[in-house]
């Protein structure tokens, strides 16, 4: 194992700089994309913005008085996956194997590659035909697992590179907050606080047992993480275990009606996924949060389908079990995980031909010229479900630029 | 209350008996066989509440009196008697039961406290061969369902007319109708019979050449032979109409050996997807092509049949779960598989192999493949 080579891209700020290469006059100035209502999210920020404390996933609102000079951009999720697709196609010229594991973050496993060529070489040199060809900056860490790698890049940026070397890995992370290996979040970052633990140093010092009597199951693995160690292989397919949908609202509502006619367009447009793709889904997940940010779902187990007039009735019921705080609802989204490849099974009774048949053109048309050509009646007041591509083609789910909280 | 029985004749019979007892049960009482004793006749009960099943058996008596024994300590305790006489003694609640090596005794409960079995009231009634009501149970209970949501469809439906008697199960999925035309009811009467019972009625009346009475009412359902009676509540509700989705236009018409198919689709079957279980056959010229993939694994398979096929070139999607189950049910040399279009009902009936008056139709609903 110990002879792997994995690198591990990022491209810094990406939509900051996706925006900044279409328009100049946004060098050098603070940049904020994301959300643009009152409910709007950070999604991305430039480094000048960092200095007043703004970070991704705060709301827009506060980001704003932090950094009144900043600039605004809504974002658009097409920009970036097009930009996106361009950095993958030259990675994808150029190395043996890669992970594409989000919108601007990839794995690639160079084991072997040096007998050729020299690992870090080959990075370096992609690494500057990504920025040559696309303009957009990236950094990237080269190490013998997946784990160090990231941090390495993390320890890089912006746009630059690092190279850990073999055996160097214990060393490398040891004098590193806690909070540099992912899985630690706030929570898991608080508590290890509250034990005093704050470099990685101390953690790979620590018996394992004792991390996983604090953390559970967690524990072991950030445990392991934290001495370097890391089994994962660079997967170059990655079914998708669940697909979801969810809308926050710009104002909090208590109209069931809409409510209702949102979850039917929500349901209808990700069961045509299920259909595109050939697959079943066996457990279906309704979720609600209130205005006062609490969030509650309930989800139940349905014979493995992937027909409307089976699922929206189900997934009406679990909203009606669910929402029962007669408070305002912040969101609603709806999700389906258990999702096995096959067809739909035709029941004896319940279904009739001319709807199987009305199914089958309706989703004809939908492939055709868009998923929201033909669409439910009752599901028509619900304008913006978000459009999706196939879900099932193993990359990675593009996140929308301006996801609310 | 006193009797002397044979050990063995005692085990036989209590064993099927205790086939009705669930595990565990809400009402104690109920986890007990009741004894009621008259003269040489002993009548032993056993309930749970839906079904109860009555056996006569006849000792050496001549007292009279009952109680209620436990059911699991008296079976476990005849299960490890050689032959032998064994004398049962009551007094008050305890039992003694007394063999060549010794006694045990056994804490029982009052004979009052058990649960009174129903009496049909104003019933029909007809009578069947016990053998015939056995295959018409065996060859349709497996199509039955376990959805509690349509509590209708796990069980099987009994239709009684005064030219034949049809057996009818369904899943949604899968439907089977067994059709005996050369027996006739002398009234016509349609009921839903729950699996229990006749799970039972499967296992005792397998090649019994008695005659079974059986009578109904609206809400319950009494089967008598040999000295036992079964009587069990019935499912209430309306079972589907199921003649209507028997599609009646047919024209591809696939006729191919029973065991080869069923072989074929085992085998392919192992490579489908472990949860859905679809496999997809492909008819065209006299050729059947069986195949199954497991993107998950990247596992697949595809096999090739010779066949007698008339009709268009098509293909059509199943769960080979349920093929397996249907052509394993069946005994016939040839089976006929007849379709219409890949949404609609397959029909699957044997050619050969069936008595007179015998009828099996067995309907099998496609998977959506897309096309």
């Amino acid at each position: 194992m110990s002879d792997k080579q994995i690198m591990h891209l990022d491209l810094d700020t990406f939509y900051v700089s996706v925006e900044r290469k279409m328009d100049s006059r946004l060098e050098n100035r603070p940049l904020l994309v994301g959300g643009t209502s009152d409910r709007g999210v950070v999604a991305a920020c430039s480094y000048e913005t960092r200095g007043y404390g703004v970070h991704s996933g705060m709301s827009m609102k506060l980001a704003r008085q932090l950094c009144p000079e900043a600039v605004v951009i809504r974002g658009n999720a097409g920009t970036y996956s097009k930009h996106s697709d361009e950095v993958t196609e030259i990675i994808k010229q150029e190395t043996p194997l890669f992970e594409k594991s989000s919108i601007d973050e990839f794995y690639a496993d160079l084991s072997g590659m040096d007998r050729f060529y020299g690992c870090y070489k080959l990075a370096t040199e992609l690494r500057k035909k990504v920025i040559k060809e696309t303009g957009l900056p990236i950094s990237f860490g080269l190490s013998t697992n997946k784990v160090v790698s990231k941090i390495a890049t993390g320890e890089a940026k912006p746009n630059n590179q690092l190279m850990i070397n073999h055996g160097e890995e214990k060393g490398f992370m040891a004098p590193l907050s806690v909070k540099k290996i992912p899985q630690v979040g706030d929570k898991t970052y608080q508590t290890l606080r509250h034990l005093g633990v704050k470099r990685i140093h101390t953690i790979q010092e620590m018996p394992e047992e004792m991390l996983t009597n604090v953390l559970g199951k967690n524990g072991s693995m950030i445990w392991r993480r934290a001495q370097g160690l890391d089994n994962r292989p660079v997967v170059a397919f990655n079914e998708r275990k669940s697909i979801s949908t969810e809308r926050t609202f710009d104002r909090d509502t208590i109209d069931v009606k809409k409510l209702n006619s949102i979850l039917i367009a929500m349901t209808e447009n990700l069961a045509f996924q299920l259909r595109r793709g050939d697959k079943l889904t066996g457990c279906i997940n309704v979720k609600i949060k209130y205005s006062d940010f609490n969030t509650y779902t309930k989800q139940m187990r349905i014979p493995y389908c992937s027909a409307d007039h089976i699922l929206i009735p189900h997934i009406l019921e679990l909203f009606e079990k669910l929402y029962n705080r007669r408070l305002l609802i912040r969101l609603i989204g709806i999700r389906f995980s258990h999702i096995v490849n096959g067809h739909y099974q035709i029941n004896l009774f319940d279904d009739n031909e001319t709807a199987i048949n009305l199914y089958t053109a309706l989703d004809k048309i939908r492939e055709k010229y868009g998923d929201r050509t033909v669409m439910r009646a009752a599901g028509m007041e619900a304008k913006t479900i978000g459009r999706m591509l196939n879900p099932f083609n193993g990359l990675p789910p593009v996140v929308l630029a301006h996801r609310k909280q | 209350m006193k009797f002397i029985v044979s050990s063995s004749y005692l085990q036989k019979h209590l064993q099927l008996l205790g086939g009705v007892i669930n595990n565990n049960n809400t009402l104690p009482i109920l986890d007990n066989f009741l004894l009621e004793l008259t003269g040489s006749e002993l009548k032993v009960s056993a309930s749970d509440m839906e079904t109860t099943i009555v056996s006569k058996l006849e000792v050496e008596s001549e007292d009279d009196g009952s109680i209620a024994l436990p059911a699991k300590l008296l079976l476990d305790t005849l299960k490890t008697f050689p032959e032998q006489p064994l004398t049962f003694h009551a007094v008050g609640t305890m039992i003694t039961v007394s063999h060549d090596k010794g006694k045990s005794e056994i804490a029982c409960a009052a004979a009052e406290e058990f649960p009174k079995a129903v009496t049909i009231s104003e019933p029909s009634s007809t009578t069947i061969m016990g053998d015939t009501l056995a295959t018409a149970v065996n060859k349709t209970i497996f199509a039955a369902g376990n959805d509690d949501l349509r509590p209708v469809m796990s069980g099987v439906f009994f239709q009684f007319t005064s030219d034949s008697l049809t057996f009818v199960a369904t899943d949604a999925h899968k439907l089977v109708r067994y059709k005996r035309e050369d027996i006739a009811a002398s009234e016509t009467a349609e009921f839903i019979m729950p699996k229990k019972p006749l799970n039972l009625l499967k296992a005792m009346l397998q090649g019994s050449e008695s005659e079974v009475l059986v009578e109904y009412n609206d809400s319950n359902a009494q089967f008598s032979f040999d000295g036992t009676t079964i009587i069990c509540r019935l499912i209430d509700g309306k079972y589907p109409n199921y003649e209507a989705v028997i599609p009646k236009e047919n024209p591809n018409k696939l006729t191919i050996s029973r065991t080869q198919l069923l072989n074929s689709v085992r085998r392919v079957s192992i490579f489908s997807n472990k949860t859905t279980h679809q496999i997809r056959l492909k008819m065209a010229g006299a050729e059947l092509n069986i195949s199954a993939e497991d993107l998950d694994y990247s596992n697949k398979a595809d096999e090739r049949l010779t066949c007698d096929y008339q009709g268009d070139d098509m293909q059509i999607g199943f769960n080979s779960r349920f093929l397996i189950e249907m052509l394993n049910n069946l005994t016939c040399d040839d089976v006929s598989l007849e379709m219409s279009l890949p949404n609609r009902a397959g029909i699957l009936t044997p050619v050969d192999g069936l008595d007179e008056g015998e009828n099996v139709t067995m309907l099998v609903m496609p998977v959506m493949l897309n096309q």
